[in-house]
């Protein structure tokens, strides 16, 4: 049942290009965490076991032909959104967000869930739904409503991060299955609308986070903390960088978060301008392979299957270090392999398996 | 169809094309804040850094193989001022220059600034530390800082090596290991800590130091005292310049001891010259002499080009080769292998290494670590001279034979012979056993590593015993012999080289030993080397008695049964007594200190309430020699404090556990 074929078409080079990601993460994790008092186990250690899991999902989510999701989609989706709904009801609230439920004996957080069901959900759609002239308005009435249910449910958690992120990775998959021109500039004048609208819906914090991006200097040490620190401590890396386990800024814990969200500030202030553009550079191209492969794929359900998890790595790349260097307003996203943490790890390997897995069946028919 | 996958097709492309704009957008603003924008950043870094003090790190212990402390990071105070806060200025710099020995106006100058912080001095004594806390001056105090102490002065001076003030490693094992023993030293803040909180009324606060790791090391420190002990009265009696004892465990490489002479103290390494400082058994090399007719004969034995029991011309003490006479010391005529070692024959050693030919003899000394670094974990090891054998002319190949022509370093020479000690295996020599991190776990333990095996083992032991003919009547090295013990050895007086004239110098020599014990069993291999003796040039007569001695003591030391019956008759200086001196080792060198102290005497610092490494620390300082009576803190003292010491005056303190 097993092909050989599967294993020469696996794409290892894609495989190493993540784990050197991975790799080069944990260092900057050692060094950005190293002035903590030692924990029973030290968080790049953590870390380092987190990527094995990974790993591990890659693996699993090679296993089996991507195809079969296909059907899978519906029940998936509908679980999910079943678990957002118990999120609501009686789920886990930890600093004033409720996003955490118990399945199992584990805390489960059901919108990341989301970000790789919607990817499946409307893969299907679009595969299924395609023609040469492109969606219309009413034709996108039920992938609006695939899309936009449980973003309004994570909205309501409040996670305003994870709730655009989904919507825009529906969108940018909606792009490129094709949108009739009146359909883009009705939904383009709307959606101005709407951020208009919005604006009076949003929590204060989210608010003031906007309005601090817009003039962070108003309030130093308060809600601009986070990102002046962060531009200084970018700034301060200059060219070359001050080495590793020199930062400044991070080894004196000026830098908040150092290890999760900003944790590319401690890697531009101990590398400088070379070191960011290098990693800007296999960013960049763990996302053009993976367009690539979409090119490439033998269906069309996995090159929409491929382009949504290109477009959900993209977006988390950008909206992270958009924030980190002061291009937008601070969001906690975390950046994919680069940042501590086990459950942006479990759903971008997720990602980047179901990405293999369309690359390696490309021949199979 | 084919219409709508073209049509995908190119906005997968124009997606791509869009995505790589935003990772260039993004790589923009990088360059805008990293280089366009840097020197503001940079500058912001700094003042919000400015009330962040960086404090010197404590670094770990270097410990003996039975845990005895050689190297130790003492708590000293430094003394700061934050200016804004001093109340009358005017007094307090008066009375905080008196204690501190610095100029009135230059303690204004520094209190006088905006700055919210101000090193008044660094690293003070107890004495000084407990004056200013008694004045209990508002805006001026006091936090901890780390020194570097050697408890045992000069013992291991050159290979523990020294640091600089702040406190990076400069020398030795404190350079070498610098990255691991460091620690690091932390901050200290003032007012406010990096989150913006407040610390109340601006008490400074340490945060995130570690301390560097502890290192044990394969020295023992008794046997290094007696090595250093030996070499020095060895010296003495030679009238010498220099010279170094290396002792090793064959079995496995480890370095019992290694000393260099002259000696410093690293307590004090400003007062020496940076020559004194090198470490002579790793740093310099020398023409090794008779000592290397070992290797030659391990060489032929193992290429089976000599028999044992042949019997080579050694041509009645002279022998033209390649256009120059060899001499012999005694007039020769036929001996066999064994008997070139034992009365240490050059004529017949040029004839084994011409049996042996230049290759052969080239592969095995390069196979038994010369010419090349032994990979000891010690800074600046020096490769010696082995050149490469095409280059050899004929009486290059006869003067190496019996080792003139060639350079090797102290350690490179017991490891070899250490090779025919332990039956053939060229040992990487080392000298730190494990790294201990402050949590007390192990983070590193080194194992005996094997380099290469050199010779078969029946061919090391019968070198081995060729050497212990020459402790036996008639041979050479007859003043190796240990009491009870059978020795193998092989003395060595080499010709230095003059650096004038280029040539070999008529009187400069370099005399040496190498050998090991119980020659059936071998627990050490020691080489020692005697540099440019004027009593006794020859190493039979200058080396070898530093070599019985040492290895007579360390065998008593070691506990290792003697095999022989002991002549009665000769007696040995009890171990309780010798390591009785190692515990005050400053006796010998303080008095030509002592001359260097301006007239009127030193003066007895007030040791009351002070711990017993508090006091070391002062002793070290004042270059006193103190008696200790009692365990605890400091309770009387004489002379009193403040008053002048009489030169040669006991000095002693009482200390009393604290009630």
């Amino acid at each position: 049942m097993f092909d050989r074929r599967l294993i020469t078409n696996f794409n290892w080079a894609y495989l190493l290009l993540v784990l050197m990601i991975c790799l080069i993460g944990i260092a900057n994790m050692y060094s950005a965490t190293s002035s903590w008092t030692a924990a029973v186990l030290p968080v790049h250690l953590k870390q380092f076991y987190w990527v094995g899991i990974g790993l591990a999902i890659v693996a699993i989510v090679c296993l089996f032909d991507y195809r079969h999701l296909e059907y899978f989609s519906v029940p998936l989706y509908g679980c999910n959104l079943l678990l957002l709904g118990m999120v609501l009801a009686f789920g886990k609230t930890i600093m004033g967000a409720t996003r955490w439920i118990g399945l199992a004996g584990l805390n489960v957080q059901p919108s990341e869930i989301m970000k790789i069901v919607i990817i499946i959900a409307l893969a299907r759609y679009f595969s299924e739904k395609a023609n040469l002239r492109g969606f219309s308005l009413g034709e996108l009435v039920l992938p609006g409503l695939i899309l936009g249910v449980p973003a309004l449910l994570i909205m309501k958690q409040p996670d305003l991060g994870t709730a655009l992120l989904v919507l825009c990775i529906g969108g940018t998959m909606a792009l490129f299955a094709g949108v009739r021109r009146s359909a883009i500039i009705f939904l383009g004048m709307s959606g101005v609308a709407a951020v208009c609208g919005g604006w009076f819906l949003l929590h204060d914090y989210q608010k003031k986070r906007i309005l601090t991006f817009l003039n962070p200097e108003q309030d130093p040490l308060g809600a601009g903390y986070h990102i002046i620190q962060s531009k200084i401590a970018v700034g301060s890396g200059g060219f070359n960088g001050l080495g590793f386990m020199k930062g400044t800024q991070s080894q004196l814990s000026f830098l908040p978060e150092r290890h999760t969200d900003f944790a590319f500030s401690v890697f531009a202030e101990e590398w400088g301008l070379t070191g960011c553009l290098l990693l800007l550079a296999f960013y960049c191209l763990i996302v053009l392979w993976g367009l690539h492969i979409a090119l490439r794929s033998n269906d069309r359900f996995g090159m929409y299957l491929a382009i949504g998890v290109c477009a959900m790595l993209f977006w988390h790349i950008v909206v992270n270090l958009g924030m980190v260097i002061g291009l937008l307003p601070v969001v906690g996203v975390p950046l994919p392999l680069f940042s501590y943490g086990g459950t942006s790890m479990v759903t971008t390997m997720t990602g980047i398996g179901l990405l293999l897995n369309v690359g390696m069946r490309r021949f199979m028919f | 169809m084919k219409e709508l996958e073209k049509g995908v097709r190119f906005r997968i492309k124009l997606i791509g094309v869009v995505f790589t704009l935003c990772f260039a957008l993004v790589a923009m603003r990088a360059f805008d804040l990293q280089v366009l924008q840097e020197q503001e950043w940079e500058e912001r870094a700094e003042r919000q850094h400015q009330k962040v003090i960086p404090l010197t790190p404590q670094r770990g212990t270097i410990f003996d193989r039975n845990g005895e402390e050689l190297a130790v990071s003492v708590d000293v105070d430094s003394v700061y001022a934050e200016p804004g806060k001093i109340k009358a200025v005017d007094g307090a710099t008066k009375s905080l220059a008196k204690v501190l020995g610095i100029s009135t106006r230059s303690l204004k100058a520094k209190v006088k600034g905006s700055r919210n912080f101000v090193w008044l001095k660094r690293q003070i004594t107890p004495g000084q530390s407990n004056q200013i806390k008694q004045m209990k001056l508002e805006g001026v105090g006091m936090i901890k800082e780390h020194r570097r102490f050697y408890p045992n002065s000069t013992i291991a001076g050159h290979l523990l090596g020294f640091t600089g003030l702040d406190p990076k490693g400069l020398e030795g094992l404190e350079l070498q290991y610098d990255k691991m023993i460091l620690g690091r030293g932390g901050y200290l803040v003032m007012e406010r800590d990096a989150m913006g909180r407040g610390l109340g009324a601006g008490s400074p606060q340490v945060q995130g130091a570690t301390r560097g790791h502890d290192l044990y090391l394969t020295l023992d420190k008794n046997l290094q005292y007696l090595a250093e002990r030996e070499l020095a009265e060895g010296l003495r009696t030679a009238q010498a310049k220099a010279g170094t004892v290396v002792m090793m465990e064959p079995s496995t490489g480890k370095v019992l001891a290694l000393a260099s002479s002259p000696e410093y103290n690293p307590n004090a390494f400003s007062r020496y010259k940076p020559y004194q400082w090198r470490n002579r058994a790793v740093c310099d090399s020398f023409e090794p002499g008779s000592t290397f007719k070992i290797f030659l004969m391990a060489a032929a034995l193992n290429e089976a080009v000599v028999g044992t029991r042949q019997k080579i011309n050694c041509e009645n003490g002279v022998f033209r080769v390649g256009g120059k006479d060899i001499h012999d010391h005694k007039k020769y005529q036929k001996l066999t292998p064994a008997e070139i070692i034992k009365y240490s024959s050059n004529i017949g050693s040029a004839k084994i290494g011409k049996m042996l030919e230049r290759k052969a003899f080239h592969r095995y000394l390069t196979d038994f670590g010369f010419g090349q670094p032994t990979g000891i974990d010690l800074p600046g090891e020096v490769n010696g001279l082995l050149r490469p054998p095409d280059k050899w002319f004929e009486v290059d190949l006869a003067a190496i034979s019996f080792g003139q022509g060639v350079s090797v370093t102290s350690v490179q020479l017991t490891a070899a012979t250490a090779a025919i000690a332990n039956g053939g295996y060229l040992m990487e020599p080392y000298i730190v056993e494990r790294i201990v991190d402050s949590q007390g776990q192990v983070t590193r333990e080194s194992q005996p590593r094997v380099v290469r095996k050199v010779i078969a083992q029946d061919v090391a032991q019968r070198v081995s015993r060729m050497m212990e003919l020459t402790t036996e009547d008639g041979g050479t090295a007859t003043n190796a012999r240990v009491p009870g013990f059978r020795v193998a050895g092989k003395t060595g007086t080499a010709q230095k080289v003059d650096p004038v004239t280029g040539g070999y110098s008529a009187d400069k020599r370099v005399g040496s030993i190498v050998g090991f014990l119980p020659a059936e069993a071998p627990r050490i291999v020691m080489l020692v080397t005697i540099d440019e003796p004027k009593k006794g040039v020859y190493g039979g007569l200058t080396a070898a008695p530093v070599f019985s001695r040492i290895a007579a003591q360390a065998m008593q030391y070691l506990k290792v049964a003697p095999s022989q019956d002991q002549p009665s008759g000769e007696s040995l200086p009890s171990l309780e007594q010798i390591f009785v001196d190692a515990v005050t080792p400053e006796k010998a060198s303080l008095q030509h200190l002592m001359v260097a102290v301006p007239s009127g005497g030193p003066q007895m610092p007030d040791f009351s309430g002070l711990s017993f490494r508090q006091v070391l620390e002062l002793m070290e300082e004042k270059q006193l020699n103190i008696d200790f009576r009692g365990r605890g803190r400091v309770v009387e003292q004489s002379p009193s404090p403040g008053a002048s010491i009489p030169y040669g005056a006991p000095v002693w303190v009482r200390m009393a556990p604290p009630s």
